[in-house]
C-alpha cells in the first residue's frame, strides 16, 4: 500500500515500523483489591518509579550533564515526601485503587504550583504530571518504548517528534520517521533534517494503518511512504537509495571550494542550528558560519529557566567551535507553537499573533536581561556573536532592546566582566510589517536576516502547520517574492549586511533571484550546505538576471515555480 | 513548642535544592516543624508543601517545633535558614 504525505527530510530508508503510540492511562476498570493490597501495590510501584527514575538520571548524567539529571533525581525527592504518601494512603483508605489515589494526589499537587505566582515554583506542575504519568504507567503495566535501544532498521512511527524525543535517539538505529502531523517546516521536519532522516510527514491514521513490525519504505524526498513492499518495490527503492546517495556523493567536491558564482561573486554561505551540539556538524558541513542559532533549545525540555551560566556556556561553545566565522543567535521565540510551561505564557485564541518572541521578551526584561548578559559575555573572547531579534514588527521594539543591551553592557562594565562591546544588533525579518519598513528599521539595525518561514506565513495569512491550507504556503508567491525583494534592496541602500536562514535559502529555483537582488548571506541546514554552494557556483550574472525577470513578469505561484523548476533543471 | 523568625537569603527563595536540604534534615528530628509564613502554616517536613508555599527571598518565616528534641529542631533549623541553605 502507498500512503502519501508530506516530503519533509530527503533520503530513502527501508526497514521495519516501530510505533510510538500515546498510551491510554484510563484506570476505570482497575478493580479495589482492598486497603493493603492496593498499598502494596502503590508501594511496588513507588519503589519501580525510583529504580527507573535513577537509571534514567545516570544515563542522562553521562549523555547530557548533571543539570538535566537533577531534574530526574528532584522527582524522586518530591515522591518521596512522606505527606504525599499518606495522602495517597488516605485515598486508598477511602476506596480509590492504587491508581486512582495517585492520580487524585498528583493532580492536586500539579494544580497546586500551576496556581503559584512564582515562575520557578510553577515549573513543578510539570514534575509531578510527569510523576502521575510514569507511576500510573507503571501500575497499569503500560510500557514506553526506549529510543535509546532502537532495533537497526527502524523505522519510527509517532504522531508527532518532539525534541525531548529525539533527545535519547539512537540516530545510527533509525532509517526513517514517519509521523501523522506537521508539515514541512514544522518542528519534526525541521528535527528530522538536522538528524538526516528520510522523513514522511502527515500520515492521516499512520498509527492505525502501521503495525509493529511492518516493513516500510519512507522515501522523503517524494513524501511516499510504502507499506509492507514486495520484493520488486523493495528493489526499486534501494536503486532509488543508491542513487540518492551517491549524488550526495557528488557534491563532496564543493566542501571545500569558495562559495562564489560563475563569474567569482562572493558570498556567505551559513548553516542554521538548534543547538550548540550541532554546531559541530555545522562546521563539518563546510558551513562558513551560523547565520541562526535558535536558542529555544535551551528553555525546552527543563523545568526551570536556563540561568546566565547555563546560556553563557552554550553560546560560548558555538562562539569557541565557530572561531574566526560569525554565529548569528537569535534570542529567546516563545509562543504558539513552542509554548513552555514554566515561562507562564498564558494560552492565547491566536498564539501567531499574540504575546511571543520579542513582545514577551520586552515585556520580561529580567528575563531577558539574563539572555543579553550572556550573550554580550560569550563574545568577549571571539568577538563573532550577532544577535538577532526575533518577530521585530516596528522601530520601538529594536530601540527598547538596544536600550536593554547598553544597561547590560554597563552593569558587566561595572562589575569588571569581559564582554563585546560592539556586538552587532540587528533583526530577523519576518513579518509584513518589518518587510514594509525595512528602510526605517535598516537605519536603527546592524544587519538583517529574512526568516522566510514566517514571512511566508504571515503574508499569505495561512497557518502552515493546517495541510488544508497549506497549499497557500509558498514563497513563490509574487506577494512574498516582493517582500523579499523589497528588504534586500532596503538593507542595500543603508549599506547593512543582509541575509536569508528560511527555508527558500536553500531553494534551487529561488537562488538565482536571492543572488540578482543582492542577498550577502544565504544560511541553510547543515544537510543543505554543499547542495547550496554548487547551485550558487552555476549562475553567472546574465543568467539570474534574465531568469529574475521572467519569474518576476509572472503573477501566480504555480506559474512561478513551475517556471524556475523547470529553468534550473535543465 | 519553642519558635523563632528568620529571614531566608536565597537569592532563588525555598526552590527545589534548598527545600530538599531542610527537609531532609528535619526528618532526623522527632518534633514536628512547622513554618508560618505569612497566612500559611506549613509542615515542614513535607517538601512539597514547603515548595509550593512559594517562600521567596527576603521573607520573614517563623519556625515551630513542637515535641521531643525541639530545642535541637529549631536550632538546626535556624541556622540552616540563615546560613542559606547551601546556596550561598
Amino acid at each position: 500500500m502507498v500512503l502519501k504525505g508530506i516530503n519533509a527530510s530527503d533520503g530513502v530508508g527501508l526497514g521495519c515500523a516501530v510505533c510510538v503510540r500515546e498510551e491510554s492511562l484510563d484506570y476505570s476498570d482497575v478493580p479495589y483489591s482492598g486497603k493493603e493490597a492496593e498499598k502494596a501495590r502503590l508501594q511496588n510501584a513507588i519503589d519501580e518509579f525510583n529504580q527507573r527514575t535513577a537509571a534514567m538520571a545516570d544515563r542522562i548524567r553521562e549523555q547530557t550533564g548533571p543539570k538535566e539529571a537533577e531534574i530526574l533525581t528532584g522527582q524522586i525527592t518530591m515522591l518521596a515526601d512522606p505527606f504525599m504518601l499518606s495522602q495517597m494512603q488516605e485515598a486508598i483508605d477511602g476506596g480509590s485503587c492504587a491508581e486512582g489515589a495517585a492520580d487524585a494526589v498528583c493532580t492536586m499537587y500539579a494544580d497546586m504550583f500551576a496556581g503559584v505566582d512564582d515562575e520557578l515554583m510553577r515549573q513543578r506542575a510539570t514534575d509531578v504530571r510527569d510523576i502521575r504519568a510514569r507511576l500510573l504507567s507503571i501500575l497499569m503495566g503500560v510500557t514506553g518504548i526506549d529510543l535509546s535501544a532502537l532495533p537497526a532498521g527502524t523505522i519510527l512511527v509517532a504522531h508527532d517528534l518532539t525534541p525531548s524525543m529525539t533527545v535519547g535517539l539512537n540516530k545510527e538505529n533509525v532509517a526513517g520517521i514517519i509521523t501523522e502531523t506537521g508539515g514541512r517546516t514544522s518542528h519534526s521536519a525541521i528535527l528530522a533534517r538536522a538528524l538526516q532522516l528520510p522523513a514522511v510527514l502527515s500520515i492521516a491514521k499512520a498509527l492505525e494503518l502501521i503495525k509493529d513490525g511492518d516493513g516500510l519504505i519512507v522515501d522523503g524526498g517524494e513524501g511516499v511512504v510504502v507499506l509492507s513492499p514486495d520484493a520488486r518495490t523493495r528493489s526499486e527503492y534501494l536503486a532509488k537509495q543508491k542513487d540518492y546517495q551517491e549524488k550526495t556523493a557528488a557534491l563532496e567536491v564543493y566542501r571545500d571550494k569558495p562559495t562564489a558564482d560563475a563569474d567569482g561573486k562572493y558570498y556567505h554561505l551559513y548553516a542554521n542550528i538548534g543547538s550548540a551540539a550541532e554546531a559541530e556538524a555545522a562546521a563539518q558541513s563546510g558551513a562558513e558560519g551560523i547565520g541562526l542559532f535558535r536558542t529555544e533549545f535551551l528553555f525546552m525540555d527543563r523545568t526551570s529557566l536556563p540561568d546566565e551560566t547555563v546560556q553563557y556556556e552554550a553560546y560560548y561553545a558555538v562562539s569557541k567551535t565557530m572561531a574566526g566565522k560569525e554565529v548569528i543567535i537569535r534570542t529567546l521565540d516563545v509562543g504558539g507553537d513552542k509554548a513552555i510551561d514554566y515561562l507562564g505564557l498564558e494560552k492565547e485564541e491566536n498564539p501567531f499573533l499574540g504575546h511571543r518572541a520579542i513582545r514577551y521578551c520586552l515585556d520580561r526584561p529580567e528575563l531577558y536581561k539574563v539572555q543579553l548578559r550572556a550573550l554580550l559575555r560569550a563574545g568577549a573572547e571571539e568577538q563573532n556573536i550577532k544577535i538577532m531579534l526575533p518577530l521585530v514588527t516596528c522601530v520601538e521594539e529594536v530601540r527598547a532592546a538596544r536600550e536593554l543591551l547598553e544597561q547590560c553592557k554597563k552593569e558587566l562594565a561595572e562589575s569588571g566582566v569581559p564582554y563585546d562591546k560592539d556586538i552587532a544588533l540587528g533583526a530577523m525579518i519576518e513579518t509584513p510589517a518589518a518587510a514594509l519598513i525595512a528602510d526605517l528599521l535598516a537605519q536603527e539595525c546592524d544587519f538583517f536576516s529574512i526568516g522566510t518561514n514566517d514571512l511566508t506565513q504571515y503574508t499569505m495569512a495561512v497557518d502552515r502547520g493546517n495541510a488544508k491550507v497549506e497549499k497557500l504556503y509558498s514563497p513563490f508567491q509574487p506577494a512574498v517574492l516582493r517582500s523579499i525583494r523589497n528588504v534586500i534592496s532596503a538593507a542595500k541602500r543603508a549599506g547593512i549586511p543582509v541575509g536569508m536562514c528560511g527555508e527558500a535559502a536553500a531553494d534551487p529555483g529561488l537562488i538565482p533571484l536571492l543572488m540578482c537582488w543582492g542577498l550577502d548571506e544565504f544560511s541553510v541546514s547543515s544537510a543543505s550546505v554543499l547542495a547550496t554552494r554548487a547551485q550558487i557556483h552555476r549562475w553567472h550574472e546574465k543568467d539570474f538576471r534574465r531568469i529574475t525577470d521572467e519569474a518576476l513578469g509572472l503573477s501566480t505561484a504555480s506559474g512561478v515555480e513551475g517556471y524556475l523548476k523547470a529553468t534550473v533543471n535543465k | 513548642m519553642v519558635s523563632k523568625t528568620v529571614k531566608v537569603i536565597n537569592p532563588q527563595g525555598l526552590h527545589m535544592r534548598p527545600a530538599q536540604l531542610f527537609v531532609a534534615e528535619m526528618g532526623k528530628y522527632d518534633s514536628t516543624v512547622t513554618i508560618i509564613f505569612g497566612e500559611k502554616t506549613i509542615n515542614a517536613k513535607s517538601i512539597m508543601n514547603l515548595m509550593a508555599s512559594c517562600i521567596k527571598m527576603d521573607s520573614e518565616i517563623e519556625i515551630r517545633c513542637e515535641g521531643a528534641q525541639e530545642a535541637e529542631a529549631l536550632d538546626a533549623a535556624v541556622k540552616l535558614v540563615e546560613s542559606g541553605l547551601g546556596d550561598l
